[in-house]
C-alpha cells in the first residue's frame, strides 16, 4: 500500500472537520473491506493522501426508531443488521440482502453505509432500500442535508458526496416501516458471488379490492445505478394482486433496465433474470404481507 | 508513525508503525505471529482469518492503527505448550488439511461458529466457512470434524 497520513475520528463532526481540513486527497475508512481492497491496488495518482478512520464514532452506529422512520446508522455492519430484531421483524428483506454480502469475515467488518457509498452496481444493499423509499442524511461543514438514496447514486462508484462529506444515517421513512418488502439475488455461485441482477419488491395491499397500493421494485447489477423499475411499478399501481399481473410486471421490468455483456453474463441473460426474479419477488412480498395481516388480525384473508 | 499497543492471545503488545500497516503485516512482522496467512491480500481467500474483539476478519482489511486498544486472538493463542486446542486436535484426527495454508484460517473461522453456535447444522458450517479457501483437500472433512465436536460437546 503507498504511504497516507492517518486520522481516527471520534465522532461524525470530527470526520467532517479533517475531510474539509485535508481537501479532496481523502479517503474515509469505516469497515474497510472495500477501502483497503482498493489502496492495495491504486496508482499514484489516485491513492489518497489522508485516511480518515470513522470506525470508532459512535453516533455513526445504532437501528432506533426516530420521528422520520426507522433510523440506520452509517457504521452498522451487515453482521449487526442480521442479528438485529426491529430489522428481523419489520424488514427480512434488509436482513436476506445482508446475509448475500461477501462471507463472515467480510460481513463483520463491512458496513451499510460503505456499501452504499462504494455504489458498485451490483451492491447487495442497495435494491431493498431504494424498494422502501428510503433517504440518506450527508453531513458536510454547512451542515446536514438529505436526499433519496435513489438520487445519492449518480454512476458506478458514483454519488452525490462531496469529498468533504459524509454519509451519516439511512432511514426508511416512517410511512415505509413494516412494508412487505422481498430481496433475491441471484449469482454464479451461493458463497462470495457478486449478483448478475438483484431485485427488490415493496408493497402495500388493499385488502377491500386486492389489489396494489404504492408498489415498488428496485433492480442492481442491470444499469449504472440502483434503479427504480418505474413502468412496472405504474403498471401494477391499484392492478389485483394476481399471478398475471405480477408476471406482467416482470416483463415490464425488464425494459427499465440497460443490462451488460460481460464475463460474468450476456445482456439477454440478465434480462430473463429480472423478469423471472421481478415476480418471484412480487411473489414473496405478497405472501409476506397476507402473513403479517394474519398475524395482525387472526383472519385468513 | 501510528503508535498502536493491543492485547494479541492475552499478552499486551505495542508496536509503531507506518500508517498503512495491515493487522496482518503487524501480527506477522512486528509479532512474529505468522500463524495467519498472506493469502489475496483483499479479503476473498480467509487465509488471514482472526478474531477481533470477538469478532471474526480479515486481518488484510484492518489497518493496525485501528486494532488499537483491541483484544485480538490468532491461531497462536489456541494451543497450549502441551495440547492441541479441541479443534486443531479434531482436524488432525479427520485428516483435514492437506498442505495447511487455509487451516490457521479455517480453524478462527470453526472456533468463531461454534463460540457462538455449539451445535451447529450442516448448513451452518458451510455458511461459516464461506469465507476460507481451500484449494487441496476440500471442505468435507473440515465439516466432519467440526460436526465431531459438536457432538462431542467439547469446549471449543
Amino acid at each position: 500500500m503507498r504511504a497516507f497520513d492517518f486520522y481516527a475520528a471520534k465522532d461524525s463532526s470530527e470526520a467532517v472537520a479533517l475531510l474539509a481540513q485535508h481537501g479532496p486527497a481523502v479517503k474515509v475508512l469505516a469497515g474497510g473491506t472495500d477501502l483497503l481492497a482498493d489502496l492495495k491496488f491504486a496508482s499514484a495518482t489516485h491513492a489518497p493522501k489522508v485516511v480518515v478512520d470513522i470506525s470508532r464514532a459512535d453516533d455513526l452506529r445504532g437501528i432506533e426508531t426516530t420521528e422520520q422512520g426507522l433510523r440506520i446508522g452509517a457504521l452498522v455492519t451487515h453482521t449487526e443488521i442480521m442479528r438485529s430484531p426491529v430489522i428481523r421483524d419489520l424488514f427480512p428483506a434488509l436482513v436476506d440482502a445482508a446475509h448475500t454480502i461477501g462471507a463472515v469475515q467480510t460481513r463483520n467488518l463491512g458496513t451499510l453505509g460503505g456499501n452504499l457509498v462504494t455504489a458498485v452496481p451490483s451492491m447487495d444493499s442497495g435494491p431493498t432500500l431504494v424498494a422502501l423509499d428510503a433517504i440518506v442524511t450527508i453531513a458536510g461543514p454547512e451542515g446536514r442535508r438529505q436526499v433519496p438514496l435513489v438520487e445519492f447514486f449518480v454512476g458506478p462508484r458514483k454519488t452525490v458526496l462531496k469529498p468533504s462529506e459524509l454519509l451519516v444515517e439511512i432511514i426508511i421513512p416512517k410511512e415505509n416501516v413494516g412494508k412487505p418488502a422481498h430481496f433475491l439475488k441471484f449469482g454464479l455461485r451461493k458463497g462470495q458471488a457478486l449478483a448478475l441482477v438483484n431485485v427488490a419488491a415493496a408493497i402495500w395491499v388493499d385488502w377491500d379490492k386486492n389489489t396494489f397500493v404504492a408498489p415498488r421494485i428496485s433492480l442492481g447489477a442491470v444499469a449504472p445505478t440502483v434503479i427504480h423499475a418505474a413502468s412496472a411499478e405504474r403498471y401494477l399501481e391499484g392492478k389485483p394482486t394476481t399471478a398475471e399481473t405480477m408476471v406482467e410486471a416482470g416483463k415490464l421490468a425488464v425494459n427499465d433496465a440497460k443490462p451488460i455483456n460481460d464475463f460474468r453474463a450476456s445482456a439477454g441473460y440478465r434480462r430473463d433474470l429480472i423478469a423471472v426474479l421481478t415476480k418471484r419477488a412480487l411473489e414473496s412480498a405478497w405472501e409476506l404481507a397476507q402473513q403479517k395481516r394474519q398475524a395482525r388480525t387472526g383472519k385468513a384473508h | 508513525m501510528v503508535s498502536v499497543t493491543l492485547t494479541v492471545n492475552g499478552e499486551k503488545r505495542s508496536a509503531t508503525v507506518v500508517p498503512e500497516t495491515t493487522l496482518l503485516k503487524l501480527l506477522r512482522e512486528s509479532f512474529n505471529l505468522t500463524g495467519a496467512k498472506l493469502g489475496c491480500d483483499v479479503g476473498d481467500c480467509g487465509a488471514c482469518t482472526v478474531i477481533v474483539d470477538g469478532k471474526l476478519v480479515n486481518s488484510c482489511l484492518m489497518l493496525a492503527g485501528q486494532a488499537d486498544g483491541r483484544d485480538v486472538l490468532t491461531i497462536e493463542g489456541l494451543a497450549t505448550s502441551d495440547r492441541l486446542h479441541p479443534i486443531q486436535k479434531a482436524f488432525e484426527d479427520k485428516g483435514s488439511l492437506q498442505c495447511g495454508f487455509c487451516g490457521p484460517g479455517v480453524i478462527m473461522s470453526a472456533k468463531w461458529l461454534l463460540d457462538q453456535n455449539p451445535n451447529p447444522s450442516v448448513p451452518d458450517i458451510r455458511d461459516a466457512l464461506a469465507g476460507n479457501l481451500c484449494r487441496c483437500t476440500g471442505y468435507s472433512k473440515m465439516i466432519e470434524a467440526i460436526q465431531a465436536i459438536a457432538q462431542d460437546g467439547a469446549k471449543a
